[in-house]
Order: structure tokens, then C-alpha cells, then sequence
């Protein structure tokens, strides 16, 4: 317990400094606002439309891959740490599993859904 | 010490996922879902698994949250209309068979486990923590371990023809229904 | 030092919230958030059994729960993408194909 205490310590200050910095701006904060202030400066040009327009489905495609070789990295963790000790086998064994994965892979560019257009 | 931290994180855990299934707003609902594993994480660290709590983050709380993100964006859901009678019904035969459910949990924690001291802590036995689960996996969990990675080979082929089709690329990529209008 | 059954009866409290997220919401999405829940339910059950029992075989048996998690978000999440795109709604009470 006693070695998280910093961590403890950092996660009080950065909470403590969020909320103290965003309520302390909501209080003193002047409240004078007219039309030039609260219009858009965004390189002078009106914004067009609605932000929350819907994302196009390549994003997604990226996405989801991205957490399946998330996965496979998160394994290489534990397999570097002991790598001494599990020696040649242990280099078997995660080439075995990065093979397999390695053929998924081969299979994204094959199907080319890596590509952007 | 460690039993009010653990109190803290189980208050934040309970209450984050009750606002995960009860906020109307998609998106909420995922950020409460992000809360509710960082609390999961912190209680992970508590029981001295250091490398669970890690990766619950880096997995859970950063790569499948953006993927559940993602996809509401994508879909640009609104806020859920849910009223009617039907709608009501069922909503309250869920909380009741929620109930009954808890219900039958706590009874049989209750008659088993009876909550008494556990094997008193050994301090410094986790210092190794990530190393002791390597050997682990790559001596016993060996085979598991291989065959995970056949269930990563099926869900990347399966995301690849279920999201972008049999047909080759261009028909499989319809433009996104917000643009054309 | 957390007694065991602290943790069973948290773990059984937020698996009784994901099965009644599961029954009350009609978001699709909402339901799965519901399932990520009971399986994260299920790994504090593993974790804090492997602490009782001082074996890490817990642990490994948490961080495989985790990939198979991985792997049913992206293809669920893939199916629920495809369904909006066929039926234009994601409400699983709307999506009645085959009650004839």
C-alpha cells in the first residue's frame, strides 16, 4: 500500500486541481458578453452544418483492428519481462502466435482494408 | 486504509455503471462505462494484480471505449425515446428479475461465506507481478495462449467481411447517410 | 486487507446491473455496454480469488476473459454497424425479421 501513496497523492492534486481551476473560473469569471464576442472566429468563416455529422465507416474498419493488435502487443508484455528465463522456447512459442496473427494481417492487405479510398 | 479505498472504488464502480444503463444519452453511458473500469482498474491494484490493472486500462478503458465511441458517432444516435406502457412494463419486470437475481446471490453468499480473515498479507511477495503471470502463461497456459491468438486470427477476418463486404473495395464503402443529406 | 466476500458481493452487485441493463434498455449498443459489465463482474471474481488463494492463475485467466472481450466487441460492434446500415435503427425490438 504504501508505494501507491504518491500516486494517491498525484491523483488528489490533479482532481483537486480540475475541479479548483474550473469552479474558480465559473465564479469569477465577468459575464459580459455581446454579439461581435460571442460570434464565430473560425478564419472569419460561419460554421456550416452540424458538428456531430456521422464519421464514415473507414474510421471504424481502423479502429477495430487497432484493438485487435492492441491485444496482441499488451501479450508481448509479460513475454518480455520473462524472457531470460524462458530462452529458446519461449521465442517459439510467441513466433508461433505472431505468425497466426501475421496471416490475419496478410489477409488486411490482401483484402485492401487498410487502404483509404 | 486499503478497506476505505476499496469502499471508495466500489461506491464510484456501483454508481457508474447504474448510470451507464440509466442515462439516456449514448455517449454518457459510454464515458460512465469508462469510469466504471478505471474504478475496476484501481480496485485490481488493491488486490495486488498490478498488470490486470494496467491493461484493464489500456484495453478496456482506452481501446474498446473508443471503438464504442466510434460507433455511436458513427451512427449518430440521438437520445432514446423510450415511453409507452410496453416499454414501462418491461422495464419494471427487468428491475424485478435484477432483483430476484441479487437477491439470490446475496442468500447464497450469505450461507457460504461467511466473511472471515483471509491468509494475512505477504508485502513485497507482488513486486514481480507481470514476470510471475509470463511464466505462468507461456508454461501452463501455453496452449490457451496459442489458441487466443486463432481467436484474434477469426474476429479480424470476421470484422473485415462483416463490415466491408464479400464485394471488392468501392461497393462495399457506401458513403456515410449524413452526407447526401 | 479486503475481505473476499466484499469483493463477491460487489462483483455480484455490478453483474445484476449489467443483466438489468441487458433487459430494460433497447440501444443495442447499451445492451452490449450492459454484457462488458458482467464480464468485468466475472474478472473481479478471478482477481480477488487470486489474491484468496495466493495463485496468479487467476490473473491469467482474467487477461484471456479480456481478449476473448476484445474480440466479441469488434465483431459485435461490426454487426450492429451492419444492422443500422440494413434497417436504419439500432432499437433491438425494431429489428423483428424473423417474428413473422
Amino acid at each position: 500500500m504504501r508505494e501507491y501513496l504518491p500516486v494517491l497523492m498525484f491523483l488528489a492534486v490533479a482532481i483537486a486541481f480540475a475541479a479548483g481551476t474550473i469552479g474558480l473560473s465559473s465564479i469569477i469569471v465577468p459575464r459580459r458578453s455581446n454579439a461581435r464576442k460571442m460570434s464565430a472566429y473560425e478564419c472569419g468563416v460561419e460554421p456550416v452544418g452540424n458538428a456531430r455529422a456521422r464519421f464514415s465507416v473507414k474510421f471504424y474498419l481502423v479502429a477495430v483492428l487497432f484493438i485487435l493488435f492492441d491485444i496482441e502487443a499488451v501479450f508481448l508484455y509479460p513475454w518480455a519481462v520473462t524472457f531470460r528465463q524462458l530462452g529458446l522456447v519461449g521465442l517459439i512459442e510467441m513466433m508461433v502466435f505472431i505468425v497466426i496473427l501475421l496471416i490475419g494481417y496478410l489477409y488486411l492487405l490482401k483484402k485492401r482494408a487498410l487502404e483509404w479510398d | 486504509m486499503t478497506e476505505a479505498l476499496f469502499i471508495g472504488f466500489a461506491a464510484m464502480l456501483v454508481a457508474s455503471s447504474l448510470l451507464v444503463i440509466l442515462h439516456r444519452n449514448p455517449v454518457a453511458s459510454a464515458l460512465f462505462l469508462v469510469l466504471a473500469f478505471c474504478s475496476l482498474a484501481g480496485i485490481y491494484l488493491l488486490f495486488h494484480a498490478e498488470f490486470i490493472g494496467m491493461v484493464q486500462i489500456i484495453v478496456y478503458a482506452g481501446a474498446i471505449m473508443v471503438l464504442f465511441l466510434f460507433v455511436i458517432m458513427y451512427l449518430n444516435l440521438q437520445r432514446d425515446e423510450e415511453g409507452g406502457v410496453h416499454i414501462a412494463l418491461r422495464r419494471g419486470l427487468g428491475w424485478v428479475a435484477g432483483t430476484v437475481v441479487l437477491a439470490e446471490g446475496v442468500f447464497m453468499l450469505a450461507r457460504r461465506w461467511a466473511p472471515g480473515p483471509l491468509t494475512p498479507e505477504v508485502p513485497g511477495e507482488a513486486a514481480g507481478n507481470t514476470q510471475q503471470l509470463g511464466m505462468l502463461l507461456f508454461s501452463r497456459y501455453l496452449f490457451p495462449f496459442e489458441v487466443t491468438s486463432l481467436v484474434l486470427l477469426v474476429a479480424i477476418i470476421g470484422v473485415v467481411v462483416i463490415a466491408k463486404g464479400r464485394s471488392t473495395a468501392g461497393s462495399g464503402t457506401r458513403p456515410a447517410p449524413g452526407e447526401d443529406g | 486487507m479486503i475481505p473476499l466476500s466484499w469483493a463477491l458481493i460487489l462483483s455480484a452487485v455490478v453483474f445484476v446491473i449489467g443483466v438489468i441493463g441487458v433487459l430494460i434498455r433497447r440501444n443495442a449498443i447499451v445492451i452490449f455496454m450492459s454484457i462488458e459489465l458482467m464480464l468485468n463482474a466475472a474478472n473481479l471474481v478471478f482477481v480477488a480469488f487470486s489474491q484468496h488463494l495466493r495463485s496468479i492463475d487467476g490473473q491469467v485467466f482474467v487477461f484471456f476473459v479480456m481478449t476473448v472481450a476484445a474480440a466479441e466487441v469488434a465483431v459485435g460492434l461490426a454487426i450492429i454497424v451492419n444492422l443500422f446500415r440494413l434497417r436504419e435503427t439500432v432499437m433491438v425490438d425494431e429489428v423483428n425479421l424473423l417474428k413473422g
